[in-house]
């Protein structure tokens, strides 16, 4: 089942279309993880999906209604999203800025009840933030800050979560705390979350269904261990890997082709080949094309403004003709 | 399991701010800025006092305070018929500068986007000086030429600055630009018009209390009475727009509408204080801004941000009114005479946040 489905949607930035007549149904309690390379459209689909981008054509459909239709203050009771760079207002505190994601569950004349205080104390301390309740939020770390706008968006008690990028600018403990939190949530509410990532790997550990993303298009979609494969990783992200089970989770796991070598800039020099290394990994394509989001996406990513990924055109032109 | 289920009872207010029941209605009432509201509200009644007191003839409070509980006293007319009227409406346009700013400035988020900064003030100079020179000069017309002149302005400038969203900046410095466009306009029907008639509109255009009684303070009232529920609308509102676009909207916030209501409120708000005493510079800037300063509250405190604009317009209107006595100032020369510093800090601070 599925209460939330996109149809047909395309989407565009005035006249440039980033989505094509892109077909979704996001299961049910469930993680959804849509990954894919800078500008494939994949963050600009989880906002259609949070109609914070009105489609071209095509429609999102909440519970077989268009999300168009619905008075957005509904949708807020159903869905919550988070953005990829949210900004709290200055000087507000933790358990203030928690407090908001009860917005559309007040009234004018009903600014806080029971109801709020309970789902705002058990959202913080879901998120471990209980500490910080009244610390500003400008003051806090990285990873802290981000605990606390997920506290937000839970305190809305949706049943639908969208993430957008929750892991970006943390270090790995904290983005490991972060979907370990992701998947607490979703294992003990039955909450469906659809989340964007960068990191193809963390994607197949966390998500029980994978959307892989390429110019506005899904190439696949199912579990992670159905589909990663040394080929959609080639076909998705220009990139010649190695696909092994993770050793702890089993899960697939993603190994890039081999690094660049000295030696190896006497096998490409001149040429523009790929797979002509003598090892028979097509080891030059990182060298060339930079496409290892997992690795280079926090340096790319800008921390204010709106995702280059959803605004600018592919930047990789050489990744994309050699993978069709 | 005992302490995890006593911690939820105890239950996760936002912290500084109290639970108020009225009725079936319950409100967040934020501490620090009742407590700042509260000694404005002091502050005010003091200098009020004081203002009534002191002038051409000094009055004893006692006397004062007689005439203001309608008892007889032999200075009922300077009191009550001369003083009492003036700072009436100083203190209601000081509340509605100061609610318009705030409104404003949290739209923009920005601390320089005040009425009197991004045209609406010269909007309505511009109509209402434009009219003077035509030989209109009937105070029947004049204030509503002036509040159209000010909303026609902010139209403009939302609709210049509109880009399929509004954009903050844009709004802010294409305010700028209208500013600078009207008020050479408004030099322009002062240089065409006649002598006195130009002499009249400049002390106008400055700000002045001078002359204002019952008459001016009546109408105001009324127009601020009217414009109570938006103003109430839109404490509640102010909240979710001091967010980022896409959370607010997350947050079921219909943004553009509320952008749009605020902003509204807010013209208005000045425009119609503008009809009355003339665009009184800076007062809007100021007020919502030290108000902050006074509370920290995520967003500008609409209430305190009025009792500190009346404060501002009272106490400037006092200095106005005795600095070079018997020489009056017109009051906006001494709410610029504060502002202007203040305008020159914001901009070389080079932060355009709001709290620094």
């Amino acid at each position: 089942m599925s209460r939330l489905t996109a149809r047909e949607l395309t989407l565009a930035y005035e006249d440039r279309t980033v989505v094509h007549e892109l077909d979704l149904a996001v299961p049910d309690g469930r993680v959804t993880v849509i990954v894919g390379p800078n500008a494939c459209g994949k963050s600009t689909t989880l906002r259609a999906l949070g109609r914070l981008l009105k489609p071209k054509h095509g429609a999102v459909l909440l519970d077989g209604a268009e999300l168009a239709k619905i008075p957005t203050r509904k949708i807020a009771q159903a869905i919550g999203l988070l953005p990829q760079s949210p900004v709290a207002p200055e000087a507000i505190t933790v358990a203030d800025l928690v407090s908001r994601g009860r917005q559309p569950h007040q009234h004018w004349w009903q600014q806080w009840s029971d109801e709020d205080e309970r789902a705002v104390t058990d959202a913080m301390e879901r998120t471990d933030v209980t500490a910080l309740a009244e610390r500003p939020v400008d003051a806090l770390s990285g990873g802290q800050r981000q605990r606390v706008w997920i506290a937000m968006a839970l305190a809305q008690e949706t049943d639908l979560l969208l993430l957008d990028e929750p892991t970006t600018y943390l270090d790995i403990s904290h983005q490991v705390e972060v979907l370990d939190l992701v998947r607490q949530l979703n294992h003990e509410h039955a909450r469906t979350v659809v989340m964007v990532l960068h990191d193809l790997n963390q994607a197949a550990r966390y998500a029980d269904h994978l959307v892989a993303m390429k110019q506005g298009r899904i190439v696949a979609e199912g579990h992670p261990q159905d589909i990663v494969t040394a080929n959609l990783v080639r076909e998705v992200f220009g990139l010649a890997s190695v696909v092994i089970p993770d050793p702890v989770t089993g899960s697939p796991l993603v190994i890039p082709g081999e690094p660049w070598t000295p030696a190896s800039r006497t096998d490409v020099a001149g040429g523009d080949v790929p797979g002509r290394s003598p090892q028979g990994v097509e080891r030059n394509h990182r060298q060339r094309t930079n496409a290892v989001p997992e690795r280079s996406a926090p340096e790319e990513t800008p921390r204010h403004g709106t995702d280059p990924n959803t605004t600018a055109p592919p930047r990789d032109p050489a990744a994309t003709p050699r993978t069709t | 399991m005992t302490a995890s289920s006593a911690a939820t009872a105890v239950g996760m207010r936002p912290a500084g701010y109290a639970l108020v029941r009225l009725g079936q209605g319950r409100f967040l009432l934020h501490r620090r800025a009742a407590v700042a509201a509260g000694v404005l509200t002091l502050a005010l009644a003091t200098v009020c006092v004081a203002y009534l007191c002191v002038g051409e003839s000094n009055v004893p409070p006692a006397d004062v305070l007689k005439v203001l509980f309608g008892q007889p006293s032999a200075n009922e007319l300077v009191v009550g018929t001369l003083r009492l009227p003036r700072m009436t409406v100083g203190l209601l346009i000081g509340a509605a500068f100061g609610i318009a700013g705030a409104l404003i400035q949290t739209v923009a988020r920005n601390p320089l986007a005040s009425p009197d900064i991004i045209g609406i003030s010269q909007g309505a100079s511009a109509l209402t000086v434009g009219a003077m020179t035509f030989g209109i000069t009937s105070y029947a017309v004049l204030p509503y030429l002036s509040i159209a002149g000010g909303i026609l302005a902010a139209a403009l400038v939302y609709a210049f600055a509109w880009r399929g969203g509004l954009h903050a900046t844009r709004f802010v410095l294409i305010g700028i630009g209208f500013a600078i466009a009207l008020r050479s306009v408004t030099h322009l029907f002062l240089t065409k018009g006649d002598y006195l008639v130009a002499q009249q509109a400049q002390i106008w255009m400055t700000g002045s209390l001078n002359g204002r009684g019952w008459d001016e303070a009546a109408p105001l009232a009324w127009a601020l009475l009217l414009l109570l529920p938006a103003v109430l609308w839109a404490a509640r509102a102010q909240r979710t727009v001091s967010m980022d676009d896409d959370t607010a909207t997350a947050l079921g916030v219909r943004l553009g509408r509320v952008r749009l209501g605020l902003v509204l409120t807010g013209v208005v708000l000045a425009s119609v204080a503008t009809a009355t005493a003339g665009p009184v510079d800076f007062v809007a800037l100021l007020a919502p801004q030290i108000a902050r300063r006074m509370t920290r509250t995520a967003q500008i405190p609409l209430l305190c941000s009025a009792l500190m604009g009346a404060l501002i317009v009272v106490v400037a209107d006092l200095l106005a009114r005795r600095l070079l006595s018997p020489t009056e100032l017109p009051v906006g020369v001494l709410t610029a005479a504060v502002g202007a510093p203040y305008l020159i800090w914001l901009i070389i601070k080079g932060r355009t946040g709001g709290k620094a």
